[in-house]
């Protein structure tokens, strides 16, 4: 089946569209707009459901001359994360109702959570390198402008801040990446483009024009560091846990559901392109390293919501590893993961709410016993915990399962260092085992005498979460009806070979099984000494510190705050002097340096022929120069300064230009009158000339001077010489294509018609500046 | 700058600059002139009157109307009118670019039609630049007196 142009492109519209009208629907209807955010994500929902089984790419033209097209690829692994990401939409918005009750700024947290919607589902479905990177891009800015909802917290300012850094700053390696594939797919793919669908169909050839072009190393690593900081993969995974400030339906939708996931998409969307060696030697690594070092922080955090945000860095590196790995069993594992994960993670994220909601505290050592006061939520958590654990019935297993298969048969197949793979694997999925329990036992352990609860939870917060854990137990249960549904699609899309998926719970023992024995064994044996595994862990982290790449983070910054701070006092000193001093001084010396590096010739014979009328005139106007420096007061050296104004006015008379002259003679009277006008208010004198800046003025007069004067030796045109073709066009076509007989005009409002709108528009800004300017200092606005 | 004879002086000559301006404007097609070298001109005469006669002026003389002290410069009705002269030139100007538009020509193409047998002048052509033209005058005009009026009130 085809897809439908007009459905993906209103499934991703809607958002945007919706957001647009948010803050004025949330003034008409206050909570209720949370219900019509939830319609909208349904409605996207619905509208890509009906896609499912459609593969095929739509365009409409954009940008023709850069073959920049509004194209969308329509696949198992687009609408897989689209039907996931409109989904989690729909509990989410319903969720956020209830919750964010009595909020402030409202109208712009449902607008802007709308509109990452649309960008997630633009991401999901782009298949147009610049409208991808667009929607990628936006991702990053709705998720800044959703971590810094509390405007008035510092903390929230700091870690939106280190999101916007780190994500949007990847982001400029995903366009680094993106413009070198378009320009080494150009070869094969015949002129440079922006088509991923043709990139990824064209999968061989591409390969090998990158491999030929050196391309293909630093391509695959720009990609990687944009998936990886998007992702929070090592060492960028620390802005994962501080964008935990964000209201609990933020963190549940954007971090652990959607947003942080594009990374993973994006390592699954073009995973075929690159699969190699290379490909699993990054990725499998990177992956691993983040599953193992999310568990270990996972297990010391204290905090619900930052146990679950390193719980989530962890298992995006699960996800990454899935994609990394050689094997059929990889994608599989992704595929299914990424769902499992987007489920049981944001009903996790609801339940750490409502427990805050209700007891007030995210204070891991504080929570405990809570089952009897909210047992709905203890069977969310439940579902939920043993999920993310892995525990066979539940959805986890599964995916985990395919995990080690894959990092067992590329062990087994590699062999020694390749070992490794599964061995972090099993440790990682241990670790998760412990903090699983740990998050758990806020319903299950001992219950703190100081705890209090303040009631049971509303059904708007409970039946969202539920509804999450309800489809994650049903997933757990029959997950073949998951795999025939989404999940062998997008599997298929994202492997090179196809191969149907066995989700069941295994009956006999082999590698992979013994693999989860261990695990579980591990993961149950650790539990009870959990305090002593935490002090120990704790002890490698400080002993660690100095080099924790927040540290890095911030010295970077501070350092990029200081020094900008530096350098503005010396650059931007205040003196209107400096400024004129530089631009002109570097303007002179680039045009010099410009000519000598490109080896321009001056005319070798310039013809001296000057008339006796411009040579007087000239002369004039070089007496009028000298006059200048010597003049008394400002008056004689401003009237001084229009001789010579006036002068060059008839040298272009003399020159048959008498629109240049009519404009020079007019300008130059309004420059005097300005400056009498200003002359009144100025004092008559200063200080005693410096010699040191006579002589520094001196030097770039005469820099100044030469630049000009080397200009028109070089660029100028003789006067035997013929007129260009443009200029004879411009002469022979006046009168007959534009009426006039004024050929000046004729291209200033004619041919050249934008230009003069542009000046316009400059004359029209600097009116506003100084305006602005005025009114700023009235208002006492500047320092 | 306000002896009598400046002052006598300016009388006379500003409104002759200010035809010519005018003239510079709508012959600029055919002959040398334009909207920019209209406009400053235009602008360069009512500096003059600035000069010879201070800023309040052309508002209390020449248009007759009361001016109310106190407010800050931004509040004078003429800052306000040259302001709009500017928002409405450059409107003019593209609203004028985007006319080609409609019918099918990129934007900003210009056109003209020339009239026959028109008494006096026999033949007179009209430019759709003309229009373009007299929004790049008032682009001048209007910034510029906004810059010097603002700036000279100072």
């Amino acid at each position: 089946m085809a897809p439908d142009f007009s459905v993906v492109a209103a499934a991703v519209a809607l958002p945007f569209l919706a957001a647009l009208t948010a803050p004025p629907l949330y003034r008409a209807l206050g909570d209720r707009t949370g219900y019509v955010g939830a319609l909208v994500a349904a409605s996207s929902f619905a509208l890509v459901s009906t896609q499912l089984g459609a593969e095929g790419v739509v365009a409409v033209p954009w940008i023709p001359s850069l073959g920049v097209a509004v194209r969308f690829a329509v696949d198992g692994w687009a609408l897989l994360f689209a039907l996931l990401a409109s989904g989690v939409g729909v509990v989410v918005f319903t969720y956020s109702a209830t919750y964010m009750h009595g909020g402030e700024n409202l109208g712009r947290y449902y607008g802007v959570l709308l509109a990452f919607m649309g960008s997630i589902l633009g991401v999901a479905f782009a298949a147009d390198m610049v409208v991808l990177f667009l929607c990628w891009e936006l991702t990053s800015v709705c998720s800044f402008l959703l971590i810094g909802h509390e405007t008035t917290s510092d903390d929230s300012r700091y870690a939106a801040r280190m999101a916007m850094v780190v994500t949007v700053g990847s982001g400029l390696c995903l366009l680094a990446g993106l413009l070198l594939l378009a320009v080494a797919a150009g070869g094969p793919l015949g002129g440079t483009t922006f088509d991923l669908a043709a990139i990824l169909a064209n999968g061989e050839a591409v390969r090998a024009a990158l491999r030929e072009s050196g391309l293909f190393l630093p391509v695959l690593g720009l990609l990687a560091i944009a998936a990886g900081a998007k992702s929070a993969q090592v060492p960028l995974h620390f802005w994962l846990p501080n964008a935990m400030v964000a209201p609990t339906p933020v963190s549940a939708f954007l971090h652990s559901a959607t947003m942080v996931k594009v990374g993973v998409y994006f390592v699954g969307r073009v995973r075929p392109l690159f699969l190699g060696p290379e490909w699993t030697a990054l990725f499998a690594t990177l992956g691993l390293a983040t599953m193992l070092v999310g568990a270990t922080l996972a297990v010391v955090a204290s905090d619900s919501k930052e146990l679950l945000a390193y719980s989530t860095a962890s298992h995006l590196g699960l996800l990454v590893a899935a994609f990394g790995f050689g094997s059929y069993y990889g994608p599989q594992a992704g595929s299914f993961h990424l769902l499992n994960h987007g489920l049981f993670k944001a009903a996790l994220f609801l339940v750490a709410g409502i427990v805050v909601h209700e007891a007030g505290t995210r204070n891991l050592n504080r929570l405990g016993g809570l089952w009897r006061e909210l047992p709905v939520t203890a069977a969310i958590t439940v579902v939920g915990t043993l999920s993310m654990a892995g525990l066979p019935p539940f959805n986890g297993f599964y995916s985990k399962e395919l995990l080690f298969k894959a990092a067992y048969e590329t062990a087994v197949t590699a062999g020694g260092l390749a070992w490794v793979y599964p061995t972090v694997a099993v440790l990682a999925s241990a670790l998760t085992v412990v903090y699983s329990l740990r998050f758990l036992w806020i319903f299950l352990g001992d219950r703190p005498s100081e705890l209090e609860v303040a009631g049971r939870p509303s059904t708007g917060l409970l039946a969202p979460a539920g509804a999450l854990a309800l489809v994650a137990a049903v997933v757990g249960l029959v997950p073949q009806a998951a795999v025939d549904v989404a999940v062998q699609a997008a599997a298929d899309a994202t492997a090179t070979e196809v191969h149907a998926i066995h989700a069941v719970i295994p009956t006999h023992l082999s590698g992979p099984v013994a693999m989860s024995l261990t695990t579980f064994a591990l993961g149950f044996a650790a539990f009870p000494a959990r305090d002593r595994l935490q002090t120990g862990v704790d002890r490698v982290i400080s002993a660690g510190t100095p080099l924790w790449p927040n540290r890095w983070y911030d010295r970077l910054v501070d350092g990029a705050t200081t020094t900008s701070i530096r350098l503005d006092a010396v650059v931007h000193g205040g003196a209107l002097r400096t400024y004129v001093l530089w631009a002109l001084g570097s303007a002179s010396a680039l045009a010099l340096v410009g000519f000598v590096a490109a080896d321009v010739a001056v005319r070798p014979t310039p013809e001296l022929g000057v008339p006796l009328a411009v040579a007087l005139v000239l002369a004039v106007a070089l007496v009028a120069g000298g006059a200048i420096l010597t003049a008394p007061s400002h008056v004689a050296g401003v009237l001084t300064l229009s001789i010579l104004g006036f002068m060059i006015a008839i040298f272009y008379v003399l020159a048959s230009a008498p629109d240049l002259a009519l404009t020079q003679l007019i300008v130059e009277t309004l420059v005097l009158l300005i400056f009498l006008l200003v002359l009144d208010r100025v004092p008559a004198f200063y200080h005693d000339v410096d010699a040191r800046v006579a002589l520094t003025d001196g030097a770039i007069s005469l820099a100044v001077g030469a630049a000009a004067f080397v200009s028109v030796l070089v660029a100028g045109r003789g006067a035997n010489e013929a007129p260009t073709a443009i200029a004879e066009y411009y002469v022979s076509q006046a009168v007959p294509r534009a009426g006039g007989t004024n050929v000046v005009n004729v291209v200033l409002v004619d041919y050249r018609g934008f230009d003069t709108l542009g000046e316009s528009f400059v004359i029209a800004i600097a009116a506003i500046a100084v305006m602005v300017l005025l009114t700023m200092r009235n208002r006492g606005e500047t320092e | 700058m306000t002896t009598t004879i400046t002052r006598t002086t300016i009388r006379v000559v500003v409104p002759i600059v200010l035809v010519v301006a005018i003239l510079l404007l709508l012959q600029g097609h055919k002959l040398p002139g334009g909207g920019f070298i209209g406009g400053v001109l235009t602008t360069a005469a009512l500096v003059l009157v600035y000069v010879a006669y201070g800023l309040d002026y052309v508002e209390m003389e020449v248009l007759d109307r009361e001016v109310e002290s106190g407010g800050g410069i931004f509040e004078r009705r003429i800052v306000t009118a040259y302001r709009r002269l500017f928002s409405l030139g450059l409107g003019l100007a593209v609203v004028s670019g985007v006319a080609g538009l409609l019918f099918g020509e990129p934007f900003l193409s210009q056109s003209f039609v020339v009239f026959h047998g028109v008494p006096i002048y026999h033949e007179v052509e009209l430019a759709s630049a003309l229009l373009f033209d007299l929004g790049i005058y008032g682009v001048v005009v209007g910034g510029l007196l906004t810059i010097v009026s603002v700036v000279g009130a100072e």
